[in-house]
Parts: structure tokens; C-alpha cells; sequence
């Protein structure tokens, strides 16, 4: 086996990735806690919490840009090193997202909520978090079918956004509630994101194994 | 796509009656660098050497299978090799300038073959597409081994040119080469495609990646007799070999993983 410097550069930034990928693990639940007890302390943590994701981040830009210039990674090695640049990106948009929620969170905490939109949000987050779980375990074992699955997956928390619309148009004429209500749709709209950026993170790992990029979906559908 | 200029089918080579490379086919396209990668010993050069039939310098090579050079049998026996070198031009690893000025370097193979009618206007076009021209306009008559190792190595180019071939074969023409004269190299490669078809046997992978369209990946195969055979494993479109391979074989020669 030649390449050994290659090798472990490979395999620290996988594991640097995987590592980032927990840490936005970890802003999904704390995302879905904010949302379920409108909890302000906990929204200003989780604002906090995206630094260590961003540190990451970063980490992981710089030590895929050493790689590039320094040992030239083509076929297998080129695809992870492509792979693991766009889902890099990926995550650190999903944590971004958690910081809307927890900022649009800290604005809404003190108006009057909505407990079956509350629920919504609640099953939303959970799916979110789960795909993410399936899609950090398909890239580790190289598992494109649980890649392609996440679609699927997807596919529940797009029409509970969609239900979130129409929900928040019914829930009547006092200010306070249709205040709470638009804020709401934008985190309806965070989380539908965080799904699609997860499915982005299972396109990546089929291009991966199966060297052929496509769209899991037709965006235009 | 158009006829290719060669089509090799299930060719083999021996030395001495040892099997040194079996069972090559692939094609070769006009305007198109392909290249020949593999490990030492697989069979590269001298599947080279049998496209102008150089290994009939050596007397106890014999070639196998069909090449057909523009649909003709390049080994038919009515074929003259003296006349398959004039059309298939080669340069080699170190650059072989003769010792006699640059002019007489690239007038030595048009006087040869009796071409002798504006010889001037045949040197300044062969220098021209060599991209030395300007180098050495002023010094025609100066030895060619007062040049660089990198000049020299466009002169052998210019004087391979100077005949009108349509094809140029390169063994390794770069790695005798500072990574300087390698890219004015691996340039004049891109410029010439747009007359010859270049194939290029080369060591350095990213060269092949850099320049070729097409790529053939052989490798040495140890037989039950503990023979060494090159073979052909794999011959796709260079972005191909370079991005997702089919063999895990080339995935592990062009990774850097082989051995």
C-alpha cells in the first residue's frame, strides 16, 4: 500500500466531517428544544453552538484545499475529496439554519404560539435530525441505497410545511398570533432546508460510490 | 467519429518467443494526444515501438495479431518500413540531436527522402510548429548541442515534423525535462493534435491527465510460469480514467495505490 500520506489525510478529514456532522446533530435537537419550550436561554446557546460548527468548517475547507494542491487526488480519492467539499458546505448551512430558528424563536417567545404548529415543528425537527442520522451513517459505510432513502424521508416534512401555510392563515385576526404565525412560517421554511440540504448530503455520497451525479429529485416538481 | 488512424486487434509481442504483451485492441483517433500508461514492464513502449515498426530493428521480436495504419496492414508484406517511419514520426525520452547545426538537424530527414526544394521554408515551418522558431531563428547554424535539454527536445520534435508525418509517437518525451520545458512540451502537444494523432507512452500520470484525450492503462501480469505479461486492462476516455475508472486495477494504478 503506497499513498500512506494521503491515506490518513483522507482519513482525518472524514473523520473531522463526521465529527461536524454530530455538531449539527447536536443544533437540530437543540433547534427542536428551542422550538417545543420557546426557550430563549437555550435559543442564545445554540447561536453560540454554531461557532464550534463553523470552526469545523473551516477545518475541514482548509485541510481539503492542502490536499488538492499537495497530492493531486484522482478517481476514488478525487470523488471523496469533491464529496466531502460539498457536504462540508452542506452541514454548515443546516447549522445556519438552526440559528434562524433560534433567532426567529428568541422574537416570538413572548407572543401567544399555536400548540398544534408547536407539535408540527416538533415532528419536523425529529425527521430532521433522524435523516441527518441516516445520511452521516450512509457516507461512513458507503451505503447508497440508505442514501437515495433520504428522499422518502423528505417527503414528511415537505407536506408538514406545506400544512404549516395553511394552518397559519387560519389562526385568525389578533396580531400577536399572526406576528407569531409569519415568524413560524420561516421556520417551517428552516426546517424544510435543513431537509433538502440532508438529501444534498445523500446525492453526494451516491456520486461517491457510483461515480454518476444526479438529482435525487427534479427540483422543478 | 471518424476512421481511426490505427486499429490494433488482440496484438501480441514476443521476444526471443517470450510473450512480452498480449492481446492488445484498442484504436487511435486522429487529432487526439492518446496515452499509454501503466507500470515498468507492462508493455507500453514497446506496443509503441510496433506502430512504426521499430521492433523490426530487433531481431527476435515478432508481432502477433493485426495493426492497420489507416486501414492498410502495417505489417503486410508489401508494406516498406522505411516508408511507415516517414509517415509515423517518434521522439524519444532523451532528446538525440545529431552533432550538426539546428538547420542541418531538421534538413536531415526532407534531404534524405530527396526533398531538397525549399528546404528553408520546410525548417522554419517544422522549427514554427515545434514552438522554437523564435528561439533559434538567429542560430541556425550553431550546433544543436549547444541547446537546452528542453530545446533539444522540440528540435527532435521539429525534425520528426520536418518529414510531414501524420502521426507522432513519444516515448516519454518529457521526463529527461525540468517541469519548465515538461509544460512547453505538454503545450506543443495540445497544438499539434490539431494536425497529427500523438500517442505518448509516459511515467507521469498527471502528464496523461494534462494532455491526453484518450487513455489505455496496461499492467504486468505474472503468469503460472512466473512469466511477466503486459496486458491492457483498461482504455476509456481520459476524464473517465481519471474520475471513475471501471477496473479496480486502473483505480489503484492512478491513485498512486499500486504495489
Amino acid at each position: 500500500m503506497m499513498r500512506i500520506a494521503m491515506d490518513e489525510e483522507l482519513n482525518t478529514l472524514e473523520e473531522a466531517l463526521q465529527v461536524e456532522g454530530r455538531l449539527v446533530l447536536e443544533a437540530i435537537r437543540l433547534a427542536r428544544r428551542t422550538l417545543a419550550d420557546s426557550d430563549r436561554e437555550l435559543a442564545e446557546k445554540l447561536i453560540a453552538f454554531d461557532e464550534q460548527v463553523d470552526l469545523l468548517y473551516m477545518q475541514v475547507e482548509h485541510g481539503i484545499e492542502t490536499l488538492l494542491a499537495r497530492q493531486t487526488p484522482v478517481a476514488g480519492d478525487l470523488r471523496l475529496v469533491l464529496a466531502m467539499l460539498h457536504i462540508n458546505l452542506h452541514l454548515e448551512r443546516m447549522a445556519d439554519y438552526c440559528v434562524t430558528i433560534a433567532k426567529l424563536v428568541s422574537l416570538s417567545s413572548e407572543l401567544r404560539s399555536d400548540d398544534d404548529l408547536t407539535a408540527k415543528f416538533d415532528e419536523m425537527a425529529e425527521r430532521a435530525s433522524d435523516m441527518l442520522e441516516v445520511a452521516l451513517k450512509a457516507l461512513r459505510e458507503r451505503d447508497q441505497e440508505a442514501a437515495e432513502s433520504l428522499v422518502e424521508m423528505d417527503g414528511f416534512i415537505n407536506r408538514h410545511n406545506r400544512k404549516v401555510v395553511e394552518r397559519v392563515m387560519d389562526l385568525g385576526v389578533d396580531p400577536e398570533i399572526r406576528e407569531w404565525g409569519l415568524r413560524m412560517v420561516l421556520v417551517s421554511r428552516c426546517l424544510e432546508r435543513i431537509g433538502d440540504h440532508v438529501v444534498d448530503v445523500g446525492e453526494r455520497t451516491a456520486y461517491l460510490v457510483s461515480g454518476e451525479f444526479r438529482e435525487f429529485t427534479d427540483a422543478s416538481e | 467519429m471518424a476512421d481511426p488512424v490505427f486499429e490494433l486487434k488482440d496484438v501480441s509481442v514476443r521476444y526471443g518467443g517470450e510473450l512480452a504483451v498480449s492481446g492488445v485492441t484498442f484504436d487511435v483517433q486522429a487529432r487526439q494526444v492518446t496515452a499509454l500508461i501503466g507500470p515498468s514492464g507492462c508493455g507500453k513502449s514497446t506496443l509503441l515501438r510496433c506502430l512504426n515498426r521499430m521492433n523490426d530493428l530487433i531481431p527476435s521480436a515478432s508481432v502477433e495479431g493485426s495493426i492497420r495504419y489507416h486501414g492498410h496492414g502495417l505489417y503486410d508484406p508489401d508494406v516498406d518500413p522505411v516508408e511507415v517511419r516517414k509517415r509515423i514520426g517518434m521522439v524519444f525520452q532523451k532528446p538525440n540531436p545529431f552533432p550538426k547545426s539546428i538547420y542541418d538537424n531538421i534538413a536531415f530527414g526532407p534531404r534524405v527522402l530527396g526533398n531538397k526544394q525549399d528546404l528553408d521554408e520546410t525548417v522554419e515551418r517544422a522549427l514554427r510548429r515545434a514552438a522554437l522558431w523564435d528561439e533559434v531563428k538567429d542560430r541556425l547554424k550553431t550546433s544543436a548541442l549547444s541547446l537546452s535539454g528542453g530545446q533539444q527536445q522540440r528540435l527532435c520534435i521539429a525534425r520528426a515534423l520536418a518529414i510531414e508525418p501524420d502521426v507522432i509517437l513519444m516515448d516519454e518525451p518529457a521526463s529527461a525535462l525540468d517541469p519548465i520545458s515538461t509544460a512547453r512540451i505538454e503545450d506543443l502537444m495540445v497544438e499539434l493534435k490539431e494536425h497529427y494523432a500523438i500517442v505518448v507512452v509516459t511515467h507521469n500520470m498527471q502528464q496523461a491527465a494534462r494532455v491526453s484525450d484518450m487513455t489505455a492503462f496496461f499492467t504486468v501480469e505474472v503468469d503460472d510460469e512466473s512469466r511477466r505479461i503486459g496486458k491492457l486492462i483498461e482504455f476509456d476516455e481520459t476524464d473517465r480514467i481519471f474520475t471513475r475508472p471501471s477496473d479496480e486495477r486502473t483505480e489503484a494504478y492512478v491513485t498512486g495505490r499500486f504495489g
